[in-house]
């Protein structure tokens, strides 16, 4: 029990913003994976002859034994769907007019995720999906680069 | 770098690299908005300065007046008694000159943080605890003639223009004394 009463005329609650800002760069493999994709339309991985594994995204390192990757292979346009999902809210948590349809696409041993533009009726794990990328004047080096992937 | 390390691993980048589009980059910016509750005491304290009145608490049984007002005492842990408006003018407990901005940039004239303490409220708390005072800037002050125990006053918005806010109070000016 507090004996100063409430002030009838007090603001409930502070509001403020804080001014936070990022600026992030992809590192070494990232910047050539990025570079690929923004100059010659290819999306790019790192192959470590050790452990026979494909990385895509292109990794600077092997996860498994550490070493450095130094063997880039172009891993073409088209995967297979491992899986996806259908979200009917942003990345606010609003409801969305549109579902969007996102999915896991397999390059390599690695695999994107991305934005899939596929008919419901046809849609199926282990399809094969290509990616559609932006004019070539367009692209910024951003995954967006790649707009979505189809049949 | 350090005295030991001249060097790090790595590539550095300066902002020359991005803005020649040397480096690949995303921005991005967060949305961090927040309400943060005011509470029985803050809110009563933000609503005075709108009003023109630092606000203060009094517990009767420690007799000891607080700022800004808390609805708990911290000696006794009893509730406080009243609420307490202070006056405007006070001493100034320790102050420092700034010439870093609180986003860091770099200033030619030093803002001057200072604390005052309030006239009408406690100076010294058990253990010799400093209280009482508000953290606040100076202004109208050549940075040099700054001194711990100057007398100040606050200088107030214009009444319409203020929102409830410690920036209500523009800054705190020399208080010159008149002898009576």
């Amino acid at each position: 029990m507090t004996l100063l009463e409430r002030d009838l005329q007090a603001p409930q609650a502070w509001r403020g913003n804080l001014p936070v800002t990022s600026r992030y760069t992809f590192g070494l493999a990232g910047e050539r994976f990025f570079r690929a994709l923004k100059d010659k339309g290819r999306i790019m991985g790192t192959h470590c002859p050790h452990c026979d594994r494909t990385y895509v995204p292109a990794a600077a390192f092997c996860e498994r034994c550490l070493s450095e990757l130094t063997s880039w292979v172009d891993v073409g346009l088209e995967g297979e769907l491992l899986t996806f999902t259908l979200l009917f809210a942003d990345s606010d948590g609003q409801p969305m007019e549109h579902p969007e349809l996102v999915g896991l696409v397999a390059f390599g041993d690695g695999g994107l995720i991305h934005k899939l533009d596929v008919d419901l009726d046809v849609l199926e794990i282990g399809m094969t999906l290509k990616a559609v990328l932006k004019p070539k004047a367009q692209r910024t080096g951003s995954i967006l680069d790649i707009l979505h992937f189809a049949p | 770098m350090t005295s030991r390390i001249k060097h790090f691993p790595g590539t550095s980048l300066s902002e020359k690299d991005f803005a020649e589009g040397k480096v690949l980059f995303v921005h991005d910016q967060l949305k961090a908005e927040f309400a943060w509750d005011t509470g029985i005491g803050i809110g009563a304290y933000l609503a005075s300065l709108k009003r023109g009145v630092i606000l203060g608490a009094y517990c009767g049984h420690c007799r000891k007046t607080v700022v800004p007002p808390r609805t708990v005492c911290e000696w006794c842990f009893r509730p406080m008694s009243e609420y307490a408006p202070l006056k405007d003018t006070g001493t100034v407990n320790t102050f420092s000159l700034c010439y870093v901005t609180w986003d860091v940039q770099r200033i030619k004239e030093p803002e001057i943080p200072a604390v005052i303490m309030l006239d009408g409220a406690s100076t010294l708390g058990p253990a010799s605890v400093v209280m009482g005072g508000i953290m606040h800037k100076l202004g109208e002050v050549d940075p040099k003639e700054a001194k711990i125990g100057m007398r100040v006053q606050a200088v107030w918005k214009p009444e319409a223009e203020r929102e409830g806010a410690i920036t209500d109070i523009l800054y705190f000016k020399p208080l010159i004394e008149k002898e009576a």
